[in-house]
């Protein structure tokens, strides 16, 4: 039975709905979540991490021994900014959230730490992709020993540059996703980024910026009819947004060809299949600072804004519910309804493959309560205007 | 009138000459005749009064049966152009008799005749010009005319919020900059670019024209000014419009007439590219330069006549993409070069030296470690100028970048270049987008005692350096004014 909400939504979660049987929402785990303020992303940013790990229960429990794979999000065109100020303090992860944590880690006893990003660049290694964008790349290099840093845009070194991903429960969008190598030699995958909307997603929190993880080899624009391109060609607008075409089909196929192929429905079944596929073991998400109304710098529309607040759990799902809370937004949300007004909600797509729970009723808070960090992207946004479809999109 | 190097020429399109030109290569219309016609005027140089423009350049033979009556017809032109102190320059093309020619002009009272491709002897002042495949570089002229040039823009539909537009689909963009900065490294006189405005269909705005200005003056040449009939003929109706676009163009003309020694500056950049720039050379060479612009990959070029002697202190890597291998004496100082921790990039008939070495990432070059240095030499003969300026601006690493302008997306003509002495340096920055510029950053490898900024038209702002947040150098941020198609970063190093 659908409500009448769900109803005037149209074919997004109307058409899932009557497609399929309801999922067992319930069964979704919880997992505790901290919430700090921060103001700076000095050494405050170190001791508040450090604490925040404490509370979700140690790093140490769940990174030593291990390889720990760190997926930081640094969307777009590399020489972008929003106005002067570095892309750092903006729309991406900041370099010394990167080396703090980095640092964090190997103190908790990591084996091996790689950070990963699927760089809008070519050929280029994350090294030069960072250095062009005037990011020390030294910050994160000397952080501890042995940090690598890997372009998940290009296929991985060695005989086998991507690994089949099957998603649980079939998935929404495709039975399964062929990533990079290097996330199946991952035992703990970080999702690092800043607290965001998205123009197309609604929100960009850990689960959006896991949309980078899928390679543009196989699923951007351009990419051979049967094999992995050599080196990606642009951005995923025409399989991940649009879905006018599928991916080569040395990869899995959609479930449903005949779906909507509207970004509003793709972009979040996308994503929410990755966090299935892929789990996330521990998600960073900085509000120190961001800015509102987008998730890259738009004329006019884009604000910088100071939100002094950090969220981190173990489970992506409850983590992004209080981060919405935090940004003045219901996890709840339906199509439709703020902030995704264009869109279903990834959160609750990646509940019904039982990533998590983004009931806010059942994950518990730790830290600071998030009635005191609320900080409201609508009431900072700029003016919001319609996008035209098709054009170029971040994470 | 003496014509000088720093003249600011005009392109004078009026005659029967130019009417028979234009009847040859397609329709003319009426009203653009009219507008030739009227050009002839000399009344018409009152548009000159008050603006820098000091030179005609007036067509004068083509070997057409017009040559006679241009000579005859354009008399009082001349004449009065003398008489207001303005230079006046015959061009002498096609199958024209130059001797001919050369006499008329005498008699004529022009100051000169710009003949292609002379290399006689004349007792009256002749300026040697060519095309870019084949310009006169041993030319003793003032000034070094060349044609075969564009017009400077991004292509249009090439917009830069081009959905395709990728990390491989950079909007094309035509520029003469790299042209100008190889001739420059040739010659000592000043070089003219001949180009006009492209044609009908298109209406120009005064930042199309300021545009063409800065393209050529920015790497240090001229633009050889060429208004379009539509211009012309608003300026003789005395539109406002038309009058409005002129004064921008008298503007920027000025602004770099009155920072002349800027053209002396010399680039630099890390990458010396050796060439003869000859041929099939120049085809490969020439797009690479263009191309490594587009990058923001500065550079120096290298004549190979020159290279023996060239100093390569201040180089990161050396470039040498010619299909025949360098003399002995170019080799062994280019692997001198390496050897003290350079790099070199060439293509494969150099051989295999050195140690196997891993490039890092899927690359057209083998790259090897020579000495302190690496070698990268293609794994195939050089077809993509392209993919060999994006690779070797990744061996090279941004770590050796000297500048990066933010939101700079259609840039591509970036020019950073210091005083002969090193005492000053200038940064200018090209937005080739129209409307407003978003290049509102500039970071340099350093931070320098002071910092001015120029606008064309507009006094100098001192500009304080901001610590760059995560890297080293400093970070200079442009007012929210500067958002214009040009600006020069002038430095007290």
């Amino acid at each position: 039975m659908i409500n009448r909400r769900e109803f005037m939504a149209g074919t997004g979660l109307a058409g899932l709905r009557l497609a399929r049987p309801a999922r067992a929402l319930a069964a979704a785990p919880s997992a505790p979540v901290a919430v700090a303020r921060c103001r700076s992303y000095g050494t405050e940013f170190l001791s508040a991490t450090e604490k925040m790990f404490d509370q979700l229960g140690g790093l140490g429990r769940l990174v030593k021994g291990k390889t720990v794979t760190i997926k930081i999000n640094l969307t777009g065109v590399e020489t972008t900014r929003l106005d002067y100020l570095p892309q750092g303090r903006t729309f991406w992860s900041h370099p010394r959230t990167v080396g703090a944590v980095i640092h964090l880690m190997d103190k908790a006893g990591a084996r091996r730490i790689r950070v990963v990003e699927g760089a809008w660049v070519w050929p280029a290694s994350l090294e030069e992709f960072m250095l062009k964008a005037g990011w020390n790349p030294d910050l994160l290099l000397k952080a501890a020993p042995a940090v690598e840093l890997i372009n998940t845009n290009l296929p991985y070194k060695g005989s086998k540059p991507y690994t089949r991903f099957p998603v649980p429960r079939q998935g929404h969008l495709f039975p399964a996703y062929d990533l990079s190598t290097a996330y199946a030699e991952s035992d703990v995958l970080v999702s690092m980024n800043k607290i965001k909307e998205h123009g197309t997603a609604g929100v960009t929190l850990s689960i959006k910026n896991c949309f980078g993880i899928s390679p543009t080899t196989i699923y951007g624009n351009k990419v051979p009819l049967d094999e992995p391109a050599p080196v990606p060609y642009g951005g995923r607008q025409e399989i991940g947004h649009n879905g006018s075409r599928q991916p080569p089909t040395s990869s899995p196929s959609e479930i449903d060809p005949k779906s909507p192929r509207q970004a509003g429905y793709r972009i979040p079944r996308f994503i929410a299949d990755l966090v299935a596929a892929v789990p996330v073991h521990l998600a960073i998400l900085d509000g120190i600072e961001t800015i509102t109304n987008a998730e890259l710098p738009r004329q006019d529309a884009t604000r910088f804004v100071s939100p002094g607040v950090l969220v981190a759990g173990t489970n992506c799902v409850t983590t992004d519910a209080v981060a919405m809370a935090v940004m003045g937004y219901d996890p709840m949300a339906e199509r439709g309804t703020p902030p995704f007004e264009n869109c279903d909600n990834t959160l609750r797509l990646a509940e019904e493959l039982g990533v998590g729970t983004r009931d806010l009723n059942r994950i518990e808070v730790r830290g600071v309560p998030v009635r005191e960090v609320v900080f409201s992207f609508r009431e900072h946004g700029g003016p919001r205007t319609p996008r035209q479809p098709g054009g170029r999109r971040g994470a | 009138m003496t014509l000088i190097a720093g003249s600011i020429p005009i392109r004078w399109q009026c005659g029967p000459l130019e009417i028979a030109k234009r009847e040859k290569t397609g329709a003319l219309s009426a009203e653009e005749r009219s507008v030739i016609e009227r050009w002839l005027n000399p009344g018409a140089l009152d548009l000159l009064r008050g603006s820098p423009v000091d030179c005609l350049i007036l067509g004068w033979a083509a070997g057409l049966p017009q040559d006679a009556e241009q000579q005859r017809s354009t008399a009082p032109l001349a004449g009065e152009a003398r008489r207001r102190g303005l230079s006046v320059v015959g061009w002498v093309e096609g199958a024209a008799n130059r001797e001919a020619a050369i006499a008329a002009a005498r008699a004529a009272g022009l100051t000169a005749v710009a003949v292609e491709g002379f290399n006689g002897r004349s007792d009256f002042p002749v300026i040697p010009w060519g095309p870019r495949s084949n310009a006169p570089w041993e030319s003793a002229g003032v000034v070094l005319p060349v044609t075969e040039n564009v017009w400077p823009g991004l292509q249009p539909g090439a917009g830069s919020q081009d959905p395709d537009a990728g990390p491989t689909s950079l909007p094309w963009l035509d520029s003469n900059g790299w042209y100008v900065q190889l001739a420059r490294a040739r010659v000592r006189a000043p070089v003219w670019l001949m180009f006009d405005p492209p044609g009908k269909g298109r209406i120009l705005r005064a930042q199309d024209y300021s545009m063409a200005i800065c393209d050529s003056e920015a790497p240090g040449g001229r633009w050889v000014i060429s208004l379009d009939d539509g211009l012309r003929a608003g300026l003789l109706a005395g539109s406002s419009s038309a009058l409005e676009t002129w004064q921008a163009i008298a503007r920027t003309s000025a602004f770099f007439r009155d920072h002349q020694e800027w053209s002396s500056y010399r680039s630099l950049g890390r990458v010396g590219v050796i060439s003869d720039f000859a041929g099939e050379n120049l085809d490969f060479s020439g797009e690479l330069l263009n191309l490594m612009a587009r990058r923001d990959l500065l550079y120096q070029v290298i004549w190979k006549s020159q290279a023996a002697t060239a100093p390569l202190t201040d180089l990161r890597a050396l470039v040498y993409a010619d299909t025949a291998p360098p003399a002995p004496p170019l080799r062994r100082k280019m692997l001198e070069f390496v050897e003290q921790g350079g790099l070199l990039v060439t293509g494969p008939k150099w051989g295999t030296q050195g140690r196997p070495a891993t490039a890092g990432f899927n690359t057209i070059f083998n790259v090897s470690a020579y000495g302190k240095g690496r070698l990268a030499v293609a794994k195939a003969d050089l077809s993509d100028p392209w993919q060999f300026s994006v690779d070797t601006q990744l061996l090279l690493s941004h770590r050796n970048d000297v500048m990066k302008i933010f939101n700079s997306s259609s840039s591509g003509c970036t020019r950073f270049a210091a005083s002969p002495d090193g005492k000053k340096a200038v940064l200018q920055g090209l937005s080739y987008s129209g409307g407003r510029s978003s290049m509102r950053t500039v970071w340099t490898w350093r931070q320098f005692r002071s910092a001015r900024l120029w606008l064309a038209g507009a006094a100098p702002v001192t500009l304080q350096a901001q610590p760059s947040d995560e890297f080293a150098g400093a970070e200079y941020h442009l007012p929210e004014a500067a958002a214009q198609p040009y600006f020069a970063l002038e430095f007290e190093v």
